[in-house]
């Protein structure tokens, strides 16, 4: 399907999004909720583009995330209109992060006015959902959505340790401001208001795992899992493919 | 019953109590059980008299109800006191017990029938036929009434395109809020490729004051359930669900019964009356959120997710429920589509304006003498609806806003009062229909305050997953908040229109987007009340405490010593006949003196 963004013409993919289109072609459009792995959930609304659609008189703003391209549209990415709305997003997002410096720089790159800082819990969280995508793409619900409205803060049931978590901290490595802290000591990771004992390599000795993890990659795979990290496992993986082909 | 009767030749009269919500809060349900008990006493009697509960006559302000047919007589406010009363006089005798009559208020002439008030005279029911009418909990009432025979007509003289053409030539919008045309949202579900094809009823009424839905679900079930087995018919549905709002006990329960009732009658259920056509449904009760009026959040919450919207730029009606095709419509909606196919689209086409086609039903409350449920043709003025059928602001006072579709909605000044109402008309007028909620508002009400009020209802019932949505809420109830405590900034108004325009264009969901209508409309209607606020540090109303103090005047004070009375604080002070005066270091600007002074002589600083 052909469709034009900012004037050029392009073909868009089966099925794909206005933003999946123009990340492809290397036309910016800002996202903070929108992942790669996990697809748009229009929550942020930074992604909004102008959409003008056969038939339609006037310009209409859609979130390219979610929009899936199925007839043959005009967009464009960048008007007064579209920066009004991206710096007053920005503006209302800004306050719950507020000494973030991420957040701090993209307030300054839209140049929002910035409103007195508000409290949440966890402390920067701008709520943009990708934690609860990270957890369930792993395969688990460990947290979620609590609340409705200025109440809605994200957190594991009833803010106790979760038995779904498995400490495995996807949620705080797609977290962009950091809002979800962990604790690393020596052998112990502290996240979510829980303990878990760390496993270190058995080849260089670097902790890279929590117990439960590897407990959970052993009861979802059915097999035993070697206690290696990342590295050092490409490096047994080509050290016996070495042997095999000799 | 009585030889006396017969005379009069009334065969068989039949007593309908009024069981609705409100009804049933005032003691409906005794009388009902009163009127058993009494009639139980005398199986001498020849002809018994068939005894109803109904569901909500509309009339909430005089009930419970009790209508005696054929004669069309209606009591008002009646006890199980007065059971015996209208038993011996009027059932037996013949005669009337004049003082359970409504009384007009102005000819002082007592009404033999609620038909002949104000209240009823101007109504046309379409959607509220049968309420009042019929025990909800009868099919057979239903059924007697013209009920099923659309059905009936549709299934064996109607292709399923003809039930969607019928539809659309009618021209129904849709009475949830949104208004758009059933007819072209029916023909996208039966032009979408995949099956099943699910069919839902909207019974999550949630706006504060709203009640119409309910009624009809208490009222009148199976006027639902046909409307959603023709819809179904008409898209080749073969399932469908009821959602409707947890705290509506009654209804679940009416509406249970009813399908019951359905399915043994073979309305529901597999080879509906023998034409082949299959259709079932089940009820899903809401899970206490405002949003989940929401199509999209509404589908999420009954496939068991978080009740969050969707983008719906792909529409419910063609990937809706497990992303099958679904047509979603309102109660009310469902409840008018009997009456286009039996009496034709024609006929509900003549109803209305030309935008907006057959009747609205509102539910008329807040300041203003008759409360309760109303249906007009579109098109009628605000200022009929309030003070022809409402009969006016309460104790006199001066009308100052309606405020329509509820927390999407706005505020309507007095002079839009002429507006024909219908669902393009309130849009222009920076309102909206919405589910059809009035609340009337009289002088004493702050403009400013009212808008915070809905504010703050959305920071608690938006579901918070958008930007625009959650944290302009916050954004502006922190400055009308402030505004109201008089701590206002003179760049407020200008920072609230700018959240509002970004709310209006960048939020996800319609609750999102239509949030600011209530601040838009009263700073567009009554922006002199904000300015007031912020630049005067005065409410004009009296309303916030912390810009309002009170004083009586002297020359007005008559010393009835009411406001002494009421005053909780003991701030006012006064001899009989004197003027009184009000301590303004004791007062705690409750404004019950202000609100209650017969002679306005409370007065604002």
């Amino acid at each position: 399907m052909k469709v034009k963004i900012n004037g050029q013409e392009l073909e868009a993919r089966e099925g794909e999004t206005i933003l999946e289109l123009c990340l492809r072609h290397d036309i910016p459009i800002p996202h903070l909720c929108y992942h790669p792995a996990f697809g748009g959930q229009g929550a942020c609304r930074m992604c909004l583009v102008e959409l003008k659609e056969p038939g339609r008189a006037n310009n209409r703003l859609v979130a390219s995330c979610t929009y899936p391209i199925h007839s043959s549209v005009e967009v464009t990415t960048e008007s007064e209109r579209i920066q009004r709305l991206r710096r007053n997003i920005v503006m209302l997002l800004a306050r719950r992060a507020s000494q973030n410096p991420w957040m701090k720089e993209l307030a300054e790159q839209y140049a929002a006015p910035s409103l007195p800082p508000v409290q949440t819990e966890p402390a920067d969280c701008i709520l943009c959902g990708l934690c609860i995508h990270a957890c369930e793409k792993m395969g688990k619900t460990a947290i979620w959505s609590m609340f409705r409205g200025i109440e809605k803060r994200i957190a594991t049931p009833y803010d106790e340790a979760a038995d779904e978590c498995m400490g495995c901290a996807a949620c705080a490595q797609i977290c962009p401001t950091q809002a979800i802290k962990v604790e690393e000591g020596a052998a112990i990771r502290t996240i979510w208001n829980k303990r878990f004992q760390l496993v270190a390599c058995r080849r260089c000795g670097k902790n890279f795992a929590t117990r439960e993890q590897l407990e959970y990659m052993r009861e979802s795979s059915g097999y035993e899992v070697d206690e290696l990290c990342d590295h050092c496992r490409k490096i047994t993986l080509a050290q016996s493919m070495r042997q095999y082909n000799r | 019953m009585s030889a006396k009767i017969k005379e009069n030749n009334y065969d068989q009269q039949t007593v309908l109590v009024c069981c609705g919500t409100g009804c049933t809060a005032n003691g409906g349900r005794k009388v009902y059980e009163a009127f058993v008990e009494k009639v139980k006493d005398h199986p001498e009697w020849e002809v018994q008299p068939v005894l109803k509960s109904t569901g909500c006559n509309g009339w909430c302000e005089k009930g419970p109800l009790v209508r005696i047919m054929p004669r069309d007589i209606t009591y008002c406010s009646v006890t199980p006191k007065d059971v015996d009363e209208i038993i011996n006089k009027t059932l037996l005798e013949g005669s009337l017990v004049k003082r359970l009559l409504y009384r007009d208020p102005v000819t002082k002439e007592h009404l033999t029938s609620h038909h002949q008030t104000g209240f009823y005279r101007k109504q046309h029911k379409v959607a509220l036929r049968n309420i009042g009418e019929i025990d909800p909990g009868r099919i057979e009432d239903y059924i007697e009434r013209g009920g099923y025979q659309a059905l009936d007509l549709a299934l064996h003289k109607m292709s399923g395109q003809e039930v969607i053409d019928a539809v659309k030539a009618s021209g129904l919008r849709g009475r949830g809020g949104g208004g758009f045309l059933t007819g072209i949202k029916w023909q996208s579900c039966k032009d979408a490729p995949g099956r099943p094809k699910y069919i839902i009823c909207n019974g999550d009424e949630g706006d504060p004051g709203a009640f119409m839905d309910r009624s009809i679900m208490e009222g009148d079930p199976h006027t639902v359930i046909e409307g959603m087995i023709l819809g179904a018919y008409a898209v080749g549905a073969s399932q469908g669900f009821i959602y409707v709002r947890d705290e509506y006990d009654l209804a679940v329960q009416y509406l249970g019964k009813a399908i019951e009732d359905a399915r043994s009658h073979g309305y529901l259920g597999p080879n509906i009356l023998n034409s082949g056509f299959s259709f079932d449904i089940e009820i899903v009760r809401g899970g206490g959120a405002f949003v989940c009026g929401e199509e999209t959040a509404l589908i999420a919450s009954i496939e068991g997710r978080t009740g969050e919207p969707k983008d719906k730029y792909i529409f419910p009606s063609e990937k809706g429920l497990w992303g099958q095709p679904t047509v979603i419509n309102n109660v009310e909606t469902w409840a008018n589509v009997p009456v286009i196919i039996l009496h034709g689209a024609d006929s509900f086409a003549s109803i209305g304006t030309s935008g907006s086609k057959g009747t609205k039903v509102f539910s008329l409350v807040g300041k203003v003498v008759n409360t309760g449920l109303v249906e007009v043709p579109m098109g009628t003025t605000l200022r009929e609806i309030i003070f022809e059928i409402g009969g006016g602001v309460l104790k006199k006072r001066k009308f100052k806003a309606v405020q329509t579709g509820g927390p999407s909605g706005g505020c309507i000044p007095e002079e839009l009062l002429d507006l024909p109402i219908d669902f393009d008309s309130l849009t222009q007028a920076g309102s909206m229909m919405g589910s059809g909620g009035l609340i009337v508002m009289d002088d004493h009400t702050c403009m400013v305050e009212v808008a915070r009020y809905y504010v703050n209802f959305l920071a608690g019932e938006s579901c918070g997953k958008c930007t625009p949505c959650r944290e302009g809420i916050r954004a502006l109830l922190e400055i009308l908040t402030r505004i109201c405590n008089g701590e206002g900034r003179p760049e407020d108004v200008e920072m609230l229109e700018e959240i509002s325009t970004t709310m209006q264009e960048a939020s996800l969901c319609a609750l999102g987007r239509t949030a600011p209508n209530p601040v838009l409309s009263t700073l567009r209607y009554f922006r002199d009340e904000y300015l007031a606020h912020i630049e005067q540090h005065k409410c004009p109303a009296g309303v916030c405490r912390n810009l309002t103090t009170f004083y009586i005047d002297a020359d007005a004070c008559t010393g009835c010593g009411l406001c002494k009375k009421q005053c909780s604080v003991d701030a006012i002070q006064g001899e009989k006949k004197e003027a009184h005066v009000i301590d303004e270091s004791l007062c705690i600007r409750c404004g019950e003196c202000f609100r209650n002074c017969a002679f306005n002589a409370v007065k604002i600083r």
